[in-house]
């Protein structure tokens, strides 16, 4: 009887103090959403070092626990690393709320910053030139579009210009002479801002497209005409005679016998005149047309990454040097009845 | 069958050709001889109306052709069209041959049929082969121009003329721009064409030409004809012109 009284007394006892302990633990122990104002009061104070150690006091929830107070602690410890440039703790900050919460947005946004803060420059800008590659050639596409439709019409307009002004067919002469005057003597820019900003006002809107076409088509034509009238009028005078002295009459003799002659002449300066066209492209850009330069110029301004105008150069250089060879190669092949 | 009556042309105070007439009949060979600037080639350019005359008359078969009348009686050119039908009747050969360089000694001598008379490429290559073996180049028939000798070029030349079958044949200087040794190609290649019977006119520094090939000498200075005659006339010893013994005593 003695015995069982005695037990049932200590374990009262056992069960009281352990209960008085267990409170007394959780008194020492302050509450996380003290210590979380705390290091906040310490950060907005500007005592970083104290608010990183109260931040990183705060333990991770147990199991069912709310996580809220955690992450918030991590989060802030997390950012401020960030700034002061210790990105391996910032992203230890980071990697403990994964570790536990994977979906975490926020996190993983400062981990993937962290991460890039982390790469060199270089690396980064390698990275840049990489992801906007497809974009900055889908531009290309459209810079050698409109490079290959003005070469298509320009030479055609050009030469029926040069054979009006040498045909000196009066009135007509003098409209293709005013025209050479006006297109040669105004930057193309202008040009461009007056037929797609300036036109509208005039009632023709036009679209970027056409706009751009139009003017470089104009603009070049008009070089293209005065270097084809050069090439007409330096082929030798005889042989116009002896086309003539075959009963030939004089549209028979400049198709048949003169501007064949001339196309070898032509291709040197008309090459150079293409290769200042896929440059002279560039202008379009100002009219909302979104080519080479326009793409590069965006992607430009969204990373200040300088190696992407580098790749807009090299595309550039690429382009002239495909047009340098293959006038080459052209010129080559036009003049296989000339003595070398 | 062709005559020139009263022709006459200047360049400004210059009197290329004073009042000159002259008459061809059918299968003649008419050699013009004379100093450098005398207008024997204004004359024979005048003939394929490359020059125009200021003065005169040009009759073809005893009609009048290619010139109308101004105002004034002056000679206007006539329409393109039928100059260049004209023209097509008339062959010439030029001192510097004049080949089109980008066509090959087939296509040079093809161009005429093809794009004038409109033949087809099969006939116009059939008459220019042809053309070609008679001046002894069918073998360079798919040689460019530039690839040829001057002889050569000079005998592609008359086989482009002879294309047009052409009722005269005008040659203007056709030896002056070879070397000496392959004047001899051309030279028999003109007096093949003499023997079969073609009438031509002659502008020439070589007087070969006037003495075998000549049918009627002409010495041509200052515009108009000083002496004309037979080559046996001029290379005689009875000559008695001064002008012409001095021209002749410097080439000869």
């Amino acid at each position: 009887m003695e015995v069982r009284r005695s037990v049932s007394v200590l374990l009262c006892t056992l069960a009281f103090f352990s209960l008085f302990l267990t409170s007394l633990a959780s008194a020492a122990e302050p509450d996380t959403y003290e210590v979380l104002a705390l290091a906040t009061r310490y950060m907005h104070d500007g005592n970083l070092d104290k608010a990183l150690e109260l931040f990183q006091k705060i333990p991770p929830p147990g199991k069912g626990e709310d996580g809220g107070v955690f992450v918030r602690a991590r989060m802030e410890a997390s950012k401020i690393y960030f700034i002061r440039k210790e990105y391996a703790d910032s992203a230890r900050m980071c990697d403990e709320i994964l570790a536990i919460f994977p979906d975490n947005l926020e996190a993983g946004n400062i981990l993937s910053q962290v991460r890039a803060a982390q790469t060199p420059n270089w690396l980064r800008f390698l990275k840049d030139m990489k992801t906007y590659l497809p974009t900055l050639l889908k531009a290309s596409g459209m810079t050698l579009v409109l490079v290959l439709v003005t070469m298509l019409v320009s030479p055609i307009i050009g030469l029926f210009i040069a054979l009006g002004r040498i045909s000196r067919a009066g009135e007509l002469s003098s409209v293709f002479w005013f025209y050479i005057w006006i297109f040669r003597g105004t930057p193309l820019l202008l040009q461009l801002f007056f037929i797609y900003y300036g036109l509208p006002q005039l009632g023709l809107t036009l679209k970027p497209f056409t706009a751009a076409i139009l003017g470089l088509g104009l603009n070049y034509s008009a070089y293209l005409a005065e270097i084809i009238r050069g090439a007409i009028e330096s082929i030798d005078a005889g042989q116009m005679e002896s086309a003539k002295a075959i009963g030939m009459t004089y549209w028979q003799a400049m198709r048949r016998i003169i501007v064949p002659q001339t196309y070898k002449r032509l291709v040197p300066p008309v090459g150079n005149e293409f290769i200042a066209l896929i440059k002279d492209t560039a202008l379009v850009s100002t009219i909302a047309m979104v080519e080479l330069m326009r793409a590069a110029d965006q992607i430009f301004n969204a990373t200040f990454n300088i190696f992407i105008l580098i790749q807009a150069a090299l595309i550039y250089l690429l382009m002239t040097s495909i047009f340098t060879i293959s006038f080459r190669k052209l010129e080559d092949r036009l003049g296989v009845y000339e003595a070398r | 069958m062709i005559e020139i009556r009263d022709a006459g042309k200047r360049y400004g105070n210059l009197v290329a050709v004073d009042h000159v007439n002259l008459k061809i009949t059918k299968g003649e060979k008419i050699v013009i001889i004379g100093p450098s600037g005398s207008g024997k080639t204004t004359l024979l350019r005048m003939i394929n109306f490359l020059e125009t005359m200021d003065s005169g008359r040009i009759l073809l078969e005893g009609t009048d052709v290619g010139y109308g009348r101004d105002k004034k009686g002056r000679p206007v050119l006539d329409r393109p069209e039928v100059i260049c039908k004209l023209r097509s009747e008339i062959g010439m050969v030029f001192q510097h041959f004049h080949l089109f360089p980008h066509m090959t000694a087939l296509e040079n001598v093809m161009e005429g049929p093809l794009t004038v008379k409109k033949k087809s490429r099969k006939d116009a290559k059939a008459i220019s082969m042809d053309l070609l073996g008679k001046v002894g180049l069918l073998d360079k028939k798919d040689v460019y121009p530039a690839f040829l000798s001057g002889g050569q070029k000079q005998r592609v030349a008359i086989a482009r003329a002879l294309a047009m079958s052409p009722k005269i044949m005008l040659f203007d200087e056709p030896t002056s721009a070879l070397d000496p040794e392959l004047v001899g190609e051309v030279f028999n290649t003109i007096k093949d064409l003499a023997e079969e019977g073609m009438t031509m006119i002659i502008v020439t520094h070589q007087m070969g030409f006037a003495k075998e090939l000549g049918d009627r000498v002409i010495f041509m200075d200052n515009g108009y004809f000083i002496f004309e005659g037979r080559p046996k006339e001029v290379f005689s010893n009875r000559m008695d012109n001064p002008r012409v013994k001095a021209f002749l005593a410097k080439v000869l």
